[in-house]
């Protein structure tokens, strides 16, 4: 027993170096003050001083902020309205639109980009902002209909009941006991949205237009311009610290709302 | 009592698919009466009282509540109040919020509602409970809440749909009497839907027994109980039944296969069951001053706390026989002894088949 108990142990360990060493090789190296990748030299900030030295950095961040703003809302509305009527409601071809929702999860993204993009020059839209907003719902409202179709699914809609009984038409009733009991499964949907969008890079880049970019954007150009270098290797450590804030916080929320 | 009907169900009708929940239903509940439905489950007893909050709209008929036709009225505009099942508590507020969600909607001023509010707690005896979050409370003190938030809306009736089925048997029994004394207090309607005889017996005015979606009989408790109008009303109210199947010769004269049987008078002609209930029928080596007689083999002996359970074999016919008092113990009878069994003809009543 205690044999196997050892053996699953290193196994575990070697997994996590596997998964981890990458990301961790590149933080150290961002703190490098020498410009070669091989060597670790001194600690220094100087790349960081650089990155935060940019204003197009943060330009890109304020854009990815707003723009994950945009669609979190938006996809919350339309995936809020989708998951109440394949949970409350009987209607013919029901079967297939919740097959159809699933869709965007299971295809290749660069797939529904590229099918995009084409849409978008057949139909002759200007690339920039609403493009990319338009994109990003098209795959978060699918991730925010399964969130809310699950937590939807044990509803009691007898308080619904409850609040026509006490006087409260439909307004009201959604209002004041639908979405806040609701909350919970609003806001793990919400927060998920807006890590798919705050993340994603392909439908980003082949939906933008001239000027207009999102941080993975900027990682992903500077990356294209210089190759690797020990800038990139801050601005990358930058992007992914913002993003795994924002990990812990929705693991964070998520785990208080199931207690 | 009062003349005036609070609610009036007209030829109800209600199917879910094949189903017909709710069957031809007629009612007139009066004003003041605590009003039970009982029936076993699936009965249509539930759906007939979504009926009259107007969350189910039923197929045919006419729903009137005091004289006013709201079959096409929408449950918010109805002025009823409603404690469900499962209560539905609304969990994100307290016990405040939840109680004051009616006034909020009737837009009531805020001082007004702290005091009704406050009424109301304390007539359901939950004073300083105030603040509580509903899922720390007990169940019996959910129920409460539930019953509080529908009856400080002051409803022209309160609908209550098996409040006290997920309480245990002590707080039940408690909250029946409560119940009651409530209802005495608030002066409002009460249409209580049950499958439990004994909560529908202990609480209320009239009964209407349900079975298949029909309307099996209306009546007090007592009419319930010694006049049912049908061998199903005698068999589902009451512990236990003794029923004979027979032919009317005469006024009270059943001819069955155990003879003649002596009963209360009837207008009942034909095909009938004689109905005997159990603490009617006497038991001992020798009876004098009965109408109707057997002989008859104890089948069965069980102590009940109050009363002894006998089963007696008449001619093939089992004979259930309560027997109460402790005097009596000293004269037992046992396993296997010949006994004389019977009653008086008033004890035994003509149902129609
Ligand atoms: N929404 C519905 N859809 C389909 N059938 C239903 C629906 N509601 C009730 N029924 C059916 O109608 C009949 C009556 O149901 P109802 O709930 O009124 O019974 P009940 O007397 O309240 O039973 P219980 O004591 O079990 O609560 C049942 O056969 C039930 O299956
Ligand atoms: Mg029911």
């Amino acid at each position: 027993m205690k044999g196997t108990n050892l053996f699953l142990k290193i196994f575990t360990i070697l997994v996590f170096l596997f998964l981890y060493s990458p990301i961790i090789v590149m933080v150290v190296f961002s703190f490098n003050e020498s410009k070669s990748i091989g060597v670790f030299t001194n600690f220094s900030l100087r790349w960081y001083e650089k990155v935060i030295n940019n204003p197009e950095v943060w330009k890109a961040l304020f854009n990815s902020f707003w723009v994950g703003a945009v669609v979190t809302i938006v996809s919350l509305i339309l995936g809020l309205m989708m998951a109440m009527a394949v949970t409350r409601y009987s209607f013919s071809g029901k079967s297939i639109l919740e097959s159809l929702i699933l869709i965007p999860v299971i295809i290749p993204e660069i797939a529904e980009a590229l099918s995009l993009l084409i849409m978008y020059i057949f139909l002759n839209i200007p690339l920039g902002p609403v493009t990319v907003i338009i994109g990003h719902v098209a795959f978060c409202i699918s991730y925010v209909t399964i969130v809310m179709r699950a937590r939807m699914a044990g509803y009691d809609r007898s308080i619904e009941e409850a609040a026509r009984t006490l006087g409260a038409n439909e307004f009201q009733t959604f209002f004041k006991i639908t979405l806040p009991t609701l909350y919970p499964a609003i806001l793990a949907a919400g927060l998920l949205a807006f890590t798919l969008s705050f993340d994603d890079l392909i439908k980003t880049l082949f939906t933008t237009g001239p000027g207009f970019k999102t941080l993975p954007l900027v990682v992903w150009s500077s990356a294209a311009r210089g190759g690797v270098s020990p800038e990139l290797n801050s601005l990358s450590s930058f992007a992914l610290s913002i993003s795994f804030l924002f990990a812990v916080f929705r693991l964070r929320v998520e785990r208080r709302l199931e207690r | 009592m009062s003349d005036v009907f609070s609610v009036e169900l007209e030829n109800i009708v209600k199917r879910f698919g094949n189903v017909v929940a709710v069957d031809h239903v007629n009612l007139k509940i009066r004003e003041n009466e605590f009003f039970s439905l009982l029936g076993p489950s699936g009965c249509g007893k539930t759906t007939t009282l979504r009926i009259i909050a107007g969350l189910e709209e039923p197929d045919e008929g006419v729903v009137r509540i005091y004289g006013e036709d709201v079959t096409d009225v929408p449950t918010h505009k109805r002025n009823i109040g409603m404690v469900f099942q499962h209560l539905a508590l609304f969990p994100h507020m307290n016990v405040f919020e939840n109680i004051a969600f009616g006034l909020k909607m009737r837009k009531v001023q805020k001082e007004e509602i702290k005091k009704r509010v406050k009424e109301i707690l304390e007539i359901v005896k939950l004073e300083g409970l105030e603040y509580r979050r509903v899922n720390q409370l007990s169940g019996g003190q959910q129920q409460r809440v539930a019953l509080a938030r529908a009856l400080v809306i002051e409803p022209e009736v309160l609908l209550l749909d098996e409040p006290l089925g997920a309480l245990d048997l002590k707080i039940r029994q408690h909250m029946m009497v409560e119940l009651k004394n409530i209802q005495r207090k608030v002066k409002t309607t009460f249409i209580y839907v049950t499958h439990d005889q004994t909560e529908a017996m202990t609480m209320s005015d009239r009964i209407a027994i349900m079975k298949d979606g029909k309307i099996q009989q209306v009546g007090t408790p007592l009419e319930i109980y010694y006049r049912p109008s049908n061998t199903f009303v005698a068999s589902f109210i009451g512990e236990a039944v003794n029923l004979i199947e027979g032919e009317v010769v005469e006024n009270g004269l059943v001819d069955t296969s155990l003879g003649t049987i002596h009963c209360a008078g009837s207008l009942t002609k034909g095909r009938v069951a004689v109905m005997v209930r159990p603490e009617m029928v006497e038991i001992g080596d020798k009876l004098y001053n009965v109408d109707n007689l057997f002989r008859g083999t104890v089948q069965s002996i069980i102590f009940k706390g109050s009363y002894i359970e006998y089963r007696v074999d008449v001619e093939g016919n089992t004979f259930v026989i309560h027997k109460h008092g402790s005097a009596e113990l000293g004269r037992l009878h046992h396993l296997g002894d010949i006994v004389e069994i019977g009653w008086k003809k008033n004890s035994s009543i003509i149902i129609p088949i």
